[in-house]
């Protein structure tokens, strides 16, 4: 929760966190955060100021949709869910980490 | 939408501070803490909706400001593309309301697409001629027209109180109103029985007329003016724009009816007619085409014995066509050539401008490779320098539009002859329409080989510096070889038309005419009062006046002549004969000349050379009336190989037979591109049939329009109720003549002219690229002991390549695309060998020059900074 453990994710990290946290079921933006901080284990926290931005453009490009539901606590909320195409860019894009991880990895240990 | 966002970072704050309300923190506090961590609220509310408003047109406004940018970035290219473009999209513009306002649009008569032109067509030179009793045997028993209407266009001898003037008139049937389905602006139109011998005098006026001779009388219906000295009561006046046949300013009956028409008999006089036609609804081509035929042959049964006379029984047909298309005349071909070369033009332009942008997207490939490492996508890129296309185009387009209403202005004020017959040219909606699409499609068409080329550029090669230079790619350097050759190729097509009919003209207006239009001024009379109603009375009044005209100072000499060469108006009549001595022959296989008379100087006035006999004298006299003269093609056709002098022939029986005494030089008698027919003249002086209506030929010592006055003022003194008119000059009608080559050498001249400095434009870049491209290669070759003439052949052989493929290719366009071309040339053939050869090289020079100088830029490259450059 401290300022140093914070991480600043780049714009393509945090696309690829959502989609990943939604595969899960549908969610509403605060869980996604929530759930990205706690599985995490608090070293990512997602700022609000991208969050929603990120959830509006993921929307935009229909790899995810939005609907109102009502949350465990009874608040109503706007929960969002992978449509078949944000299934398919989630495949694409968790591909591209793990090769650009492995790459990096690589380079961090042979270099 | 606003609302819901608004709610939704509401619940995000409610869960944020349940959260720390479990945690065991006061409500105060929760809610403060989970504020803070949110952090601006409204500012990510800006941002989700940034998120969601990158829409196309957001992108598309980001589009073209970046656009505007980058014109500006580079100026002369802008100007350069845009002046191309106003110059192309003007041209085409102005020959797309040519076409428009005398092709498509149509006529102003309701339901005027059911209009038809119907006429007989007989012989084997297809003559359009029809004959009155046809026509009401056609209008009774066809099944395809609600009206059939029959007319004559003529032209009547006007006098009122002030003046005498002569007025295009039309005769027309009684339906002839109601096939143009016209409702008179005042008064009433011709009734149903109001035709024929007895018809009573009645006339309708046109609108123009009532306006200008009869000031607007609204009172005109019922008063009477006097026409070829007969008085005939108004009955009504057409509203404006009812001007068929164009120019006519009065309608009256037809003298005759179908009781004294039918049936067809060859001893009866028969009228010829035109007939204009309202089709019924719905009724297809086919169907239209199959009655009419019926109807052919139905009429030819009904008269066996009159077709097999003339001969024309098997071949005289029927005939229906748009009356627009018949209407639109001889400008029809030519339109659609020209339409077809300013297209040509466009087409080069598009290929130029593409080139252009090809060479500016080679030096943005960087630029555009940072973009797409910057996340936009190869669409977003195509869209991008598709937009920059059209910013380019769109402002061309509308100076394009300018520039056309500036040449339609022009050519209205100037109304050239070829455009005198039709209406006004308009700048209209559809036009402005074509205008618009087109601009369209050409900023596409121009802009989609750059937007391609520059989607392809990898990423990795571009933004690797030191490849910069030679990562133009091979497909551009391709791309843009391939359209400087289209656009060599195309202005080839352009060259050769421009060059068939450059040389169309110059055989037309070097046509030897066989006679002296130097000085030779030229009119008509139209005889149409009762004094002249005998020959004699005719022919003292043409003395009187050739008496009176000879006494004017500036005059040499004068004649008169049933016909005005290159008068577009004909009078004399075919004849059938036989040559006597030889086997009679049938009627249909007997040789034909056509007849006209002529005044005893006729021959010295027009300057016509004797060739053998002699012409006319004190001989030939109303006592001594056999004498004919001939022309040479009549003797070389006729009575080849045979001395004509003293030959008889005879053309009806009963008639005494005509002496040939002598030949004098063929003259182009009526249209200059057509092969003068064997001629008889006969002479006024032998009593032969004076017409009414009169050609007068006066030669003068000088200017023969100075002479104008004067004629007029004798021909008043003579009579003073009959007008002179079609005043022209002899070189007046030569220069009519030949107006529509001219119209179209001019127009084409001007489009091949554009293409070829366009071309030249096209290979300069290329080659001025291809230099730039090769600087280091080069550079390297001349350090290697290169001299001059390696690197001006390295430069000068590829332009030679590219010129040699586009002449190929131009070669074929052109003879593929000859016969358009045709019907618009004269003495020389579509596929003219000289055209065809000398324009190749033409081209290949063009291209040469416009590379030479790229080629002295290589020549001159200086090693050192060469390779330093990289």
């Amino acid at each position: 929760m401290t300022s140093q453990s914070r991480l600043d994710l780049l714009q393509g990290t945090l696309d690829l966190l959502i989609l990943r946290t939604l595969q899960t079921g549908p969610m509403h933006g605060w869980a996604i955060s929530e759930r990205i901080q706690q599985i995490s284990r608090e070293v990512l926290r997602v700022n609000q100021g991208s969050l929603y931005p990120a959830l509006h453009r993921l929307e935009h490009q229909g790899w995810i949709k939005a609907e109102w539901g009502i949350s465990e606590l009874g608040r109503r909320a706007r929960f969002y869910q992978l449509t078949a195409s944000g299934r398919k860019q989630l495949e694409v894009e968790t591909d591209n980490w793990a090769r650009l991880a492995d790459a990096i990895g690589r380079v961090l240990e042979e270099a | 939408m606003e609302d819901e966002l608004d709610e939704e970072l509401r619940s995000h704050l409610e869960f944020q501070t349940r959260k720390h309300l479990a945690a065991g923190l006061d409500p105060k506090e929760a809610q403060r803490r989970s504020r803070v961590e949110f952090g601006a609220v409204e500012l990510t509310k800006e941002e989700c909706r940034d998120e969601r408003r990158v829409n196309v047109i957001d992108n598309f406004i980001q589009d073209v400001r970046y656009a505007m940018r980058v014109l500006r970035r580079d100026p002369m290219l802008a100007l350069t593309a845009m002046l191309t473009l106003a110059i192309c999209i003007g041209a085409n513009t102005t020959v797309f309301s040519l076409v428009n306002s005398i092709i498509l649009r149509p006529l102003s008569y309701p339901q005027s697409e059911r209009l038809y032109w119907v006429s007989e067509r007989m012989g084997k030179d297809q003559l359009e001629l029809s004959h009155a009793p046809d026509y009401y045997s056609l209008r009774e028993q066809n099944k395809v027209f609600e009206d059939v209407a029959a007319y004559d266009p003529s032209t009547v001898n006007w006098t009122s109180a002030e003046k005498a003037e002569q007025l295009d008139s039309a005769q027309v049937a009684p339906s002839f109103f109601n096939v143009l389905s016209s409702q008179p602006l005042m008064g009433r139109y011709l009734a149903r029985a109001e035709e024929g011998p007895k018809a009573s005098p009645v006339v309708v006026l046109s609108y123009s007329f009532w306006r200008s001779r009869m000031g607007s009388d609204p009172n005109i219906v019922g008063k009477s003016i006097t026409l070829d000295s007969l008085q005939r009561t108004v009955i009504g006046v057409m509203p404006q724009g009812f001007d068929y046949p164009k120019g006519t300013q009065v309608w009256v009956p037809l003298p005759f009816d179908d009781a004294s028409q039918r049936p067809r008999l060859i001893s009866r006089p028969m009228w010829i007619v035109n007939m204009v036609a309202r089709l019924r609804p719905n009724i297809s081509q086919q169907q239209l085409d199959t009655d009419l035929d019926r109807m052919a042959i139905a009429i030819r049964r009904e008269y066996p014995k009159e077709f097999t006379a003339v001969g024309f029984l098997d071949s005289m047909n029927i005939l229906a066509r748009p009356l627009r298309r018949q209407m639109q005349g001889d400008l029809r071909p030519a339109l659609l050539v020209l339409s077809g070369a300013v297209a040509l033009v466009l087409l080069i332009a598009c290929a130029n401008l593409a080139n252009l942008l090809l060479a500016r997207a080679t030096a943005r490939e960087r630029e555009l490779a940072v973009r797409m490492a910057l996340g936009s996508g190869r669409a977003r890129i195509v869209r991008q320098v598709l937009t920059e296309s059209l910013a380019l185009a769109v402002p061309g387009g509308l100076a394009g539009i300018l520039m056309a209403a500036l040449a339609i202005a022009y050519l209205n004020a100037s109304k050239p002859f070829v455009l005198q017959s039709y209406p006004p040219i308009s700048l209209d909606i559809s036009t402005l329409t074509f205008t618009f699409t087109l601009t369209f499609v050409t900023g596409l068409v121009f802009g989609i080989a750059p937007a391609f080329a520059a989607a392809g550029i990898s990423i990795q090669d571009a933004l690797k510096s030191a490849s910069h230079m030679q990562s133009g790619g091979k497909r551009a350097t391709t791309l843009r070889h391939v359209l400087v050759v289209a656009e060599l190729g195309l202005s080839l097509v352009l060259l050769i038309g421009a060059g068939l009919l450059a040389r169309s003209f110059i055989a037309l207006a070097r046509t030897d005419l066989g006679f002296s239009a130097q000085n030779l001024l030229t009119l008509r009379v139209n005889l149409v009062n009762s004094r002249y109603a005998t020959v004699e009375s005719r022919a003292q009044f043409y003395d009187d006046l050739l008496g009176r005209i000879l006494r004017l100072p500036m005059v040499q000499r004068a004649a008169v002549a049933t016909d005005i060469p290159l008068s577009g108006e004909r009078h004399w009549g075919n004849l059938r004969f036989q040559v006597v001595g030889r086997s009679p022959l049938p009627l249909a296989q007997r040789p034909t000349a056509d007849t006209t008379v002529v005044s005893g100087d006729f021959f010295r006035t027009l300057g016509i050379p004797l060739r053998n006999g002699r012409t006319f004298d004190e001989q030939d006299s109303t006592k001594a009336a056999d004498s004919i003269v001939i022309n040479e093609a009549f003797a070389k056709k006729i009575l080849p190989g045979e001395d004509p002098i003293g030959r008889y022939i005879s053309s009806r029986k009963g008639s005494p037979d005509w002496r040939i005494v002598g030949v004098v030089g063929t003259i182009r008698s009526s249209d200059l591109g057509a092969d003068p027919p064997p001629l008889i003249y006969r002479c006024t002086c032998q009593g032969n049939s004076f017409l009414s209506r009169m050609g007068i030929f006066v030669k003068t010592t000088g200017d023969a329009r100075q002479a104008v006055r004067a004629i007029e003022e004798e021909v008043s003194a003579t009579d003073r109720n009959t007008p002179v008119f079609d005043v022209k000059t002899m070189e007046d009608r030569l220069n009519d003549s030949l107006a529509s080559q001219e119209f179209q050498l001019v127009l084409i001249g001007t489009f091949a002219s554009i293409a070829i400095i366009l071309a030249a434009v096209g290979v300069y870049g290329v080659m001025s690229y291809l230099v730039t491209l090769r600087t280091r290669e080069i550079g390297i070759r001349v350090a290697m002991g290169a001299r001059l003439e390696h690197v001006l052949r390295l430069v000068l052989g590829e332009s030679f390549a590219l010129t040699g493929v586009a002449i190929a290719a131009g070669l074929f366009g052109a003879w593929a695309l000859s016969r358009y071309l045709k019907s618009l040339l004269y003495g020389v053939t579509a596929l003219d060998g000289f055209t065809f050869a000398i324009m190749p090289l033409g081209l290949a020079g063009i291209a040469i020059a416009a590379s030479l100088v790229p080629a002295l830029r290589a020549s001159r490259i200086d090693p050192i900074t060469a390779l330093r450059e990289e």
